[in-house]
């Protein structure tokens, strides 16, 4: 059974770039063979491919240690293993999946290979500068790796001084330096697409054209930019500390090691929109897709975006309201906090409006967005609960906030990341997955997820404690319930690594356009030529310019 | 001593007015989010069944203008949530400001242990005996790395920092035992740094200090002084120098490196700890260990063999239950 | 890859050549121009956390960061500034050699700076070891730090050292690319072809000068009073 491609239906039309323009003209993937082709590249679409299969690699790491953590937690008296591998297992959970795998995820791989064709152009601004990013990720993963093999890293991901500058015995400094190199990848991606976006875009493409996934790109870029540096900064100045004892945050002479948490979380308060905005960004491409209908409140959704990313640069100090703040910066932080709700409300009601009367199929990148929207609302109302300061001061540090960020990280970011995956992987590599096995997954990683989070809400309302190897008996019922769903869930996640890579080879050959979505990435054959397109794209009327609603569209874009 | 909890539990016990506020507020929270959720969740739903493909549904354009309703979806749950810090920030400043009457303990913490040291000089390690019907207030401080102080019965916590003092304040109605817990990640035994508090009457409190409290300090202070001294930073498992262990050595037997064999007493630990290069372990060891002879008042080596009777196989919960029998020994 | 020529007052054998993904020169400009601005923003957030830190312990640890700053050379600190200045105005010399296309004496203005750019590290080097005989090296376990009756000293230290070392490592990668660069643009053509490239360096020789005009009154300066 399959629901995609030329199903009938009305508003259907055949793609238009025909499969035998690529007689004539090999694309990206078979206009060279050889391992330096791939390794040398500067094509951002291989370059893409790279980054896709790099952190595939450092999410199955991150999985396997999450894995080990939740085994750890079936029992309370810490038998299965001792409190030290659990620290490390924890610390390479959170180290690995923040840094090497949701920061770069969606921007590095999808951004990588769809903001040119998005914008009409042949590459990104800086082809050369695009691949050595990817080498000097690889080089930070490849300092955090030796940590890991090494023996590990308990600092947990956030580096706490002074617990990682003078306390630790563990091989904190590699972990550190790989981390601080991958913020220069971050960097350089960033600057990349803020270049590319500002000069690159084909004639005609103004702005208010570009879609919400370049916007969310661009707006993600910005927190790259200014945000990373902070925090290359603190890192520079932890490694000097523990390498050298060159420090300022060891109170042992009068350092103030919650100076760290501020450098730390001005960067890493923002990062969370790293993660979370470009996944809006693919929530605002396939909800119109399936919904065969104009993103509702388009404006709206862009000016969002760059909301996002301003205000989410003054409410880092809400992860410190019991670390010794002043009460007037707390209050502060807590309002504005609030604040940032909004402009995340604003998209939810928006991708909702959106489905409304529009002519809906539950494709799987459909499904991933509507589990998306669900989860990402759960895990943004719960930010609330944390954001209020008398709630926070009980919650924090529990279980609470990680189920919290997980329904944000994994339920926004990850499932964002899956549905993409899904909606441009016949974009990607010419090829179509099966429908059915998609669907599976979809539900098995929904089901899993949620009985694998829900109970942590509870468990830290009930106050336990996060990052604890041994936990009181009374808790055992809901982790056990936790880590059963955490099965279910890496079953959900194995299911499309073995069906994707199958389709790579079993797979249907994919049409231009198999899912009738509008955007200048529709346009040129699946997967592309070497240089994007074979003639200059021709940019639509308006963004998003769906059969459903044109008439209002029209009212707008006068 | 246990806390009397179910195995499963879906609240947690409050004892204080204002647990019971925080209490209330979050459920208020939650009708309001559930408020804000459910609708979208059901649109979803309905739209999805409603708007699929093929189906027969009025698709025509509703001709609304969408500024408005993005205004209004965006600044009425903005609003509505603002009733709820205004709420919280109300509740947290009234937690912030202790009243003049709070009678005050003070907490060190640090790696992995809690100590507690009451107004009237008695001390405990890791478990709090606290009255009702009384404001406390817990000054807070850390001997080394972050660690944070955390009192879910109360819902409250606070960082305990290594360069300045923090607080907490609470005035409990109920008695009962509870957990206490680090909840800032301090390294190895992050999860071993808790223990309980007991809120009690007045009077049981005052029972308490003069008994139990009084032999508990005992101990407490050597094993203060067990860190002061640095004992445990070469001593307690997991430090990066690997001396040998002290809990469970009180009366055990120690093989020597010529081969004799002497029992752990208090005169054998108080030579050893004076003349280190004495009495040479067996096991090829280096000994590093300098002599605190002239380095330690005869009052607080007494302490520290004290505490290091006390100092049971289990671990680091040596002046816990059960520490008041061999602090009676003399020294 | 055809050569363009400058729109505006061009002259011949200066200009820049296309690169295949960019549609028109003037594109290519513009994104080399907006890159490095970009970069420069990044790079001057890194070293503003820095001197937000200085300022931090400046208000927490007055007395002590005073005491401390009365140990930095202000004169060599002063004399670097004045080196660095000139270096930019050599820099500034050599991109208006290379609009001009006066290929030989721009390349010795961009040796020229160069040059001073290695005078400076020279003079920081004898500030280093300056410190290191005055014992304020906290760090440094074998010589006994010669602000210990005040520990807080030690911060403002620690984080001189870490400013400047950060500001030497990006003195001393900018003189090797300059070097790599005049090499390069030593060559014949090498004006028709890249002279955005002497443009888009010169920015960021005067991003370093900037940090240390930052980092001198930071330092230097605002301690010095007693």
């Amino acid at each position: 059974m399959s629901a995609t491609g030329s199903v009938g239906g009305t508003a259907r039309r055949e793609p238009h770039a025909p499969e035998s323009t690529l007689g004539r003209k090999p694309d990206y993937l078979h206009a060279e063979s050889t391992l330096r082709s791939w390794f040398l590249t500067t094509d951002h679409k291989r370059i893409a491919i790279l980054y896709l299969a790099s952190i595939t690699g450092f999410f199955v790491i991150g999985a396997v240690a999450a894995g080990v953590v939740r085994l750890a937690l079936i029992v309370p008296n810490g038998a299965v293993m001792t409190n030290d591998t659990y620290n490390k297992a924890f610390t390479i959970h959170g180290v690995v999946m923040v840094w090497f795998f949701l920061i770069p995820s969606i921007p590095a791989t999808f951004g990588n290979f769809l903001i040119p064709l998005m914008i009409g152009a042949k590459d990104l601004a800086f082809p050369k500068l695009n691949l050595t990013s990817w080498y000097v990720f690889m080089g930070g993963a490849l300092f955090t790796l030796v940590s890991v093999v090494l023996g590990g890293v308990d600092t947990g991901w956030t580096f706490y001084a002074p617990l990682s500058t003078a306390f630790s015995n563990t091989w904190v400094l590699p972990a550190l330096i790989g981390v601080t190199i991958v913020g220069f990848s971050s960097i350089l991606t960033g600057l990349n697409f803020v270049v590319t976006i500002h000069t690159m875009r084909a004639p005609g493409m103004t702005w208010f054209k570009l879609p919400i996934f370049v916007w969310a790109h661009y707006a993600t870029s910005l927190i790259f930019l200014l945000a990373t540096p902070v925090i290359t900064t603190a890192l520079i100045l932890l490694i000097m500390e523990r390498a050298f004892h060159i420090g300022v945050f060891d109170p042992a002479y009068g350092g103030d090691p919650v100076l760290f948490q501020h450098l730390f979380w001005f960067y890493s308060h923002p990062a969370v929109y790293i993660m979370v905005l470009p996944g809006m960004g693919v929530i605002s491409e396939i909800v119109p897709a399936f919904a065969q209908k104009k993103l509702f409140g388009y404006r709206f959704v862009a000016y969002a975006s760059i909301g996002l990313a301003s205000v989410t640069f003054f409410v880092w100090g809400h992860h410190m309201f019991v670390n010794g703040q002043s009460d007037l910066a707390s209050l502060v932080f807590s309002v504005l906090s609030f604040a940032v709700a909004v402009p995340s409300a604003v998209k939810v009601y928006n991708w909702t409006a959106t489905i409304h009367k529009g002519s809906l199929r539950l494709d799987t990148p459909m499904l991933y967005a509507m589990g998306y929207i669900g989860l990402f609302v759960l895990g943004g109302l719960t930010g609330l609960y944390l954001a209020t300061l008398a709630i926070n001061q009980h919650i924090h540090a529990t279980y609470f906030v990680v189920a919290h960020f997980h329904y944000i990280m994994v339920g926004g970011t990850v499932l964002a990341f899956l549905g993409g995956l899904h909606f441009w992987w016949p974009k990607f590599t010419g090829r179509m997955y099966v429908e059915a096995w998609g669907r599976v997954s979809a539900f098995l990683i929904f089901l899993g997820f949620n009985v694998t989070f829900f109970p942590q809400f509870i468990l830290g309302y009930l106050g336990m404690p996060r990052r604890y190897a041994t936990y009181p008996p009374e808790f055992q019922l809901l982790n056990v319930l936790s880590s059963a769903g955490a099965t279910i869930l890496a079953a959900g996640y194995l299911f499309p690594m073995l069906y994707l890579v199958y389709s790579l080879w079993f797979g249907r050959r994919a049409p231009a356009n198999p899912w009738n979505a509008k955007g200048l990435e529709w346009e040129t054959a699946s997967p592309p030529p070497a240089h994007n397109f074979l003639e200059p794209p021709e940019v639509p009327r308006i963004p998003y310019d769906y059969p459903i609603q044109a008439q209002e569209t029209r009212d707008q874009h006068r | 001593m246990t806390p009397d909890h179910a195995a499963l539990q879906l609240w947690p016990a409050a004892v204080s007015a204002n647990a019971v506020e925080t209490d209330v507020l979050i459920l208020a929270f939650t009708v309001l989010t559930l408020l804000l959720t459910v609708p979208v969740f059901l649109a979803i739903t309905y739209f999805a069944l409603r708007y699929r493909e093929g189906s027969q549904a009025d698709r025509q354009p509703s001709g609304i203008r969408s500024n408005l309703i993005e205004i209004s979806w965006m600044l009425i749950p903005f609003l509505l949530t603002l009733v709820f810090f205004v709420w919280g920030a109300r509740l947290f400043v009234l937690s912030k400001n202790p009243p003049p009457d709070a009678m005050t303990i003070e907490a060190v913490g640090r790696q992995w242990m809690w100590k507690f040291q009451h107004p009237t000089g008695q001390a405990e390690i890791n478990d709090l005996h606290v009255p009702i019907g009384q404001p406390i207030r817990l000054r807070i401080i850390s001997q080394d790395v972050i660690h944070a102080l955390y009192l879910p019965a109360v819902r409250m916590q606070v960082a305990a920092l290594p360069d300045r003092y923090t607080e907490l304040w609470f005035k409990a109605d109920k008695t009962g035992t509870y957990h206490l817990y680090c909840s800032e990640y301090c390294g190895t035994d992050h999860s071993v740094m808790e223990g309980k508090i007991t809120f009690m009457n007045p009077g049981d409190y005052q029972d308490w200090l003069t008994h139990a409290g009084a032999q508990q300090g005992k101990v407490a202070a050597g094993r203060v002084l067990y860190e002061a001294y640095g004992c445990a930073g070469c001593h307690e498992p997991g430090s990066a120098v690997k001396a040998p262990g002290l809990a469970g050595l009180y009366g055990s037997e120690v093989r020597l490196a010529d081969g004799r064999t002497v029992v752990a007493d208090d005169a054998w630990l108080r030579e050893k700890i004076l003349n280190p290069n004495g009495d040479r372990l067996a096991g090829g060891g280096k000994q590093v260990m300098p002599s605190f002879a002239g380095r330690i008042p005869a009052d607080d080596l007494g302490r520290v063999i004290d505490f290091i009777k006390a100092y049971d196989t289990a671990g680091a919960r040596a002046g816990a239950s059960g520490a008041g029998e061999s602090a009676e020994a003399t020294r | 890859m055809s050569s363009a020529p400058v729109p505006e007052g061009a002259v011949e054998g200066v200009g820049v050549a296309r690169v295949a993904h960019f549609e028109t020169v003037a594109q290519q400009r513009q994104a080399a121009t907006l890159g490095i601005w970009a970069w420069l923003i990044t790079e001057l957030l890194l070293f503003s956390a820095l001197f937000l830190v200085a300022l931090v312990v400046r208000i927490e640890h007055p007395e002590a960061t005073i005491a401390a700053a009365r140990h930095l050379k202000f004169w060599i600190g002063a004399t670097n500034t004045v080196v660095l200045i000139c270096s930019s105005l050599t820099m500034s010399m050599a991109i208006a050699f290379s609009r001009m296309g006066w290929q030989r004496a721009m390349v010795r203005a961009m040796l020229a700076t160069a040059a001073l750019g290695g005078l400076f590290l020279v003079l920081k080097g004898y500030e280093y070891y300056a410190d290191w005989d005055e014992h304020m090296m906290p760090f440094l376990a074998d010589r006994p730090f010669a602000l210990a009756e005040t520990p807080a000293a030690r911060l403002f230290v620690n984080l001189y050292y870490v400013a400047t070392i950060l500001h030497a490592v990006h003195l001393l990668t900018g003189i090797l690319i300059l070097l790599g660069m005049t090499w390069m643009a030593a060559r014949a053509g090498f004006l028709a072809r890249h002279q955005n490239w002497i443009e888009v360096y010169g920015l960021y020789w005067h991003f370093i000068d900037l940090v240390w005009i930052l980092a001198f009154p930071i330092l230097y300066v605002v301690n010095r009073s007693s």
